[in-house]
């Protein structure tokens, strides 16, 4: 394992482990005016990991995702990302080094095609000029179809994304996430809004990818069951604050985790 | 206007021209865009030829040219990346100003005067767009509006741009010229348009319009590409003014930064069908005739069925002619591609309206 | 000295930007509409005022109190104008994409604009009212009387519609509105006509104020661009729905566009408010940047 130069002395001493780690946030604080939404919060997830975050409503649990991605800016602590402090980093730039995102409320390109919202999500050449004027090759064309099959949506490479069912998007939203092959992949709620035929295809969908591609996911979960059934490990937050870390079975045992979700103090 | 009719005659559409028939030909359209564009272009290269060389029509037809570059540079930003522009004619005042000025004052050639119009008008749109497309919204239309009157403004007390009274200009090539120079332009603009829509750069100017915070949180520095965009359309832009300025041999505040000439072209952009190639084009022939011709029989009143022709476009047919009948062509095609397979495990069976 | 008789005429306009500006804020902040051709109303005000006038003198000259019966005349049909054309026109794209509002209120405007052209040629006019001393003079300030009248008429209509909308029952169904489509909706206020009402009170004040701007400047077909666009820069300085805030915004900006046209020339006035009103966008940062660029 490479010694990474990390010039901070305090995490010397489990380098290694952290080094590993796809994604540490090291005590991470956001505040809204006299609220602190998000209060001191380590997180760590390590590669090939499925880790969940779960929380009674107004935990923080997407303020913590957002200070992840960028989107909102930590008041105090450090994000890393593959060992790198991207912290402050502007949020496309901090996507483009390896940080996939799922939205809550499902969110494709909805007047494009299923398959530009697929080319549009591939990472090949970044952002250097000529492969942005160069149109898209086979072999992406071929990986598009690849994934549209895998997700049993084949035969609608062509159609406008935002004719398709709520259900439909999200998994082009997945499919989207496997084209871009990020080293992290955030889901927030990805078992919400859509039916329970399509959740065990959702399952299976995540565990393959997990399983064959190595996939790294961190993902908020309201559906017990669900996190339950594919999470290695939980991080749990209330108020702000992490109350518990744990395999699903510790998680379901303990105390402080109970009384959070049953509001007592 | 075409509204009621294409509602109240769908059944007999349908069996004069059925769906999947406009499906086939715009499927046809997309394989051979390179060969229609092609045939367009020698097909407009032939009147001069033929003979036709001067008068009214070659006058009017330039002008079609004109508008569909303005309406056509307009549509990359307001269409394909979702920043609608109540503008844009800053950038055709400016080149039309630019190229006046040098030819008439500095006695520079006139195709040198023109690049330095379009250079000029890039380097304009650089520096506000570093500024306006930080809005979105209300304030972005606004504010591209502010900077119109502005320029307007500006132009009119000013000494170099001949004030409210503006410039003449005498010493002008023939009406050949023009044609020619406004059809290039035109030809050469939809080639790259129609090129950059198929390439990544255009998958993310039409992500930037879906859902501009998305494309942030897949990695994109939208700032970067939507500057490219407007700075492209302000090139073509302030082409298109540099050589009006010498074609109509006149250039006054009043006509360089024309507001309603910049809600005209929004309106061909979105009655041809905003966001493609064919559609600002075909909108911008469509309505220039359509003024043209009220211009001729009821004098004084074409602005105001512009007024009102907007007015209609926008309520009764938002998608425009390419837009609908895309829609159209494609309303079986989900379930045909497999929408109902895939859909069959579950209850999503409605497929989610996107209005 | 000349600064302060500056700042005292830009006061007195500005006054009347403020008016024409606060019915513009009740639209954006009720209907959600950005009204390109408000301006139009004020130019509409000024029409029929002036068009009353020479029904009753003949001629579009009058004393100040026969002037002063023309102006609700111009308020009551400006009321409907608004009105119809939120119920026809403007109600038909609410809730569509933002450009499309835009663009339907722009034409609006264009149509309106070009109609009155050909009514009423492009000429502009103006009405007399005659007085026989016309200005005051007060501590070596020169007030025009009608300038003050003006003045008065418009601080009335602002004052007159925040008490409106703080007392009157179609007031608080307008804020209602205003906070909550649904929920006004909800508990049985008949949303697309409180909505039409904004409309035509929002319009009403602005041809009230066009009225009395047709006696202290000119009023021309083609004038209600500019005063949209001076509405839009007082609004974004003062901030959407704050009357106050219009007010002090509308003062302000009459101050900045007289101090320029003494110090600098008068011809430069519109370009240093249309750059005013580029510079406030950029560097008033709340609620300007784009939707959800702050959660």
């Amino acid at each position: 394992m490479s010694e990474t130069t990390e010039p901070d002395a305090r995490t010397a001493a489990a380098a290694t482990d952290s080094d590993r780690a796809v994604l540490r946030t090291d005590g991470v604080t956001k505040r809204f005016g006299g609220l602190t939404a998000v209060d001191d919060v380590d997180v760590e997830v390590q590669k090939g990991e499925i880790v969940g975050l779960i929380g009674p409503n107004g935990a923080g649990k997407s303020t913590l995702f957002n200070c992840i991605t960028g989107t909102l800016s930590a008041d105090e602590g450090r994000v890393y990302l593959q060992g790198q402090d991207v912290t402050d980093w502007p949020e496309y730039k901090i996507a483009r080094a390896g940080l996939g995102r799922m939205f809550q409320e499902t969110r494709i390109f909805g007047d494009m095609t299923v398959r530009k919202n697929l080319l549009l999500a591939a990472q090949e050449g970044g952002a250097n000029v000529g492969s942005l004027l160069r149109r898209p090759d086979d072999t992406l064309i071929e990986r598009t179809e690849e994934l549209l099959d895998y997700v049993d949506l084949g035969g609608l490479a062509e159609t406008r994304a935002g004719r398709l069912s709520f259900g439909q998007q999200k998994l082009i939203e997945f499919a989207m996430e496997l084209m871009a092959e990020p080293d992290l992949l955030l889901m927030d709620e990805p078992a919400g809004g859509i039916n329970p035929s399509m959740l065990e295809n959702l399952i299976e969908y995540i565990r393959t990818a997990n399983e064959d591609e190595e996939a790294t996911i961190f993902l908020i979960e309201h559906n017990m069951d669900f996190v339950m059934e594919i999470a290695d490990r939980i991080y749990v937050l209330a108020h702000g604050e992490r109350i518990a870390e744990g395999t699903p079975e510790e998680i379901q045992n303990d105390q402080r985790v109970l009384n959070a979700y049953l509001g007592r103090e | 206007m075409s509204t009621s009719e294409s509602e109240d005659s769908t059944g007999l559409l349908r069996t004069v021209l059925p769906p999947n028939q406009v499906d086939r030909v715009f499927d046809f359209c997309g394989e051979n865009g390179w060969k229609l564009l092609a045939l367009g272009a020698v097909v407009g290269a032939l009147p001069p030829l033929l003979g036709l060389e001067q008068g009214y029509y070659m006058t009017v037809v330039s002008e079609m040219y004109l508008f569909a570059i303005l309406a056509l540079s307009w549509d990359l930003v307001g269409g394909q990346t979702g920043y609608p522009s109540f503008g844009n004619m800053a950038f055709f005042g400016l080149g039309a100003y630019v190229t006046a000025i040098l030819v008439k004052d500095f006695a520079v050639a006139f195709p040198v005067a023109l690049i330095a119009a379009g250079l000029l008008a890039l380097l304009f749109a650089a520096l506000i767009g570093a500024v306006v497309l930080r809005l979105r919204g209300h304030y972005f239309a606004i504010a591209t509006l502010g900077v119109l009157l502005a320029a307007q403004q500006i132009s009119r007390n000013l000494d170099i741009t001949g004030g409210a009274s503006g410039k003449i200009l005498l010493q002008v090539p023939s009406g050949t010229v023009f044609y020619y120079l406004f059809f290039g332009v035109l030809i050469a603009e939809m080639a790259l348009i129609y090129y950059l829509s198929n390439t990544r750069f255009g998958f993310i100017l039409n992500a930037i319009r879906d859902d501009e915070e998305k494309a942030t949180a897949m990695g994109f520095n939208t700032t970067y590409y939507k500057t490219a965009a407007w700075m492209l359309a302000a090139l073509f832009t302030g082409v298109a003014g540099g050589t009006y300025s010498l074609f109509n041999t006149f250039i006054d505040p009043q006509t360089a930064y024309n507001g309603a000439w910049n809600v005209e072209l929004i309106a061909m952009a979105l009655l041809g069908g905003s966001g493609t190639v064919a559609g600002p084009v075909i909108g911008a022939f469509g309505l220039h005739t359509l003024i043209e011709f009220v211009e001729t029989a009821f004098v004084g009143w074409q602005l105001v069925l512009l007024g009102g022709a907007v007015i209609v476009t926008v309520i009764g047919f938002p998608e425009g002619v390419v837009g609908t009948l895309r829609e159209y062509a494609s309303e079986m095609a989900y379930y045909e591609r497999g929408g109902m397979a895939a859909v069959d495990s579950g209850e999503d069976t409605e497929v989610t309206a996107d209005e | 000295m000349a600064v302060t008789q500056f700042v005292v005429n830009g006061l007195l306009v500005g006054a009347l930007f403020a008016a024409v500006a606060v019915g513009f804020a009740l639209i954006w902040g009720v209907v959600d509409i950005i009204n390109l051709a408000h301006g139009e109303m004020v130019m509409l005000g000024g029409y029929t005022s002036y068009w009353v006038l020479s029904l009753i003198t003949g001629n579009a000259e009058g004393s100040p109190a026969l002037f002063l019966v023309t102006v609700p005349a111009a308020i009551g049909v400006l009321y409907v104008v608004g009105y119809a054309l939120q119920r026809t026109l403007v109600s038909r794209v609410i809730g569509t994409d933002i450009f499309l509002t835009l663009l339907v209120t722009f034409g609006i405007s264009i149509a309106i604009q070009q109609l009155a052209i050909q009514a009423w040629s492009a000429n502009p006019r103006s009405i007399q009212v005659s007085f026989a001393d016309p200005s005051l003079v007060a501590a070596g300030l020169v007030i025009p009387k009608m300038k003050l009248i003006a003045f008065v008429g418009a601080i009335l209509l602002t004052v007159a519609l925040y008490v409106f909308l703080q007392r009157t029952r179609t007031g608080r169904a307008i804020r209602a509105v205003s906070q909550n489509p649904e929920a006004a909706a909800l508990v049985g206020i008949d949303v697309e006509h409180t909505r039409a009402v904004t409309f035509g009170v929002s319009s009403a004040i602005a041809g009230g104020v066009g009225a009395f701007i047709a006696t202290i400047l000119n009023i021309q077909p083609q004038m209600g661009l500019i005063y949209t666009l001076k509405s839009f820069v007082i609004v974004v300085f003062g901030g959407v729905g704050s009357i106050p805030g219009a007010l002090v915004g509308g003062l302000l900006l009459g101050s900045v566009e007289e101090l320029t046209a003494g110090f600098v020339s008068s011809q430069w006035t519109l370009a240093v408010s249309f750059t005013l009103l580029i510079v406030l966008l950029v560097v008033k940062p709340n609620g300007l940047f784009g939707e959800g660029a702050e959660q």
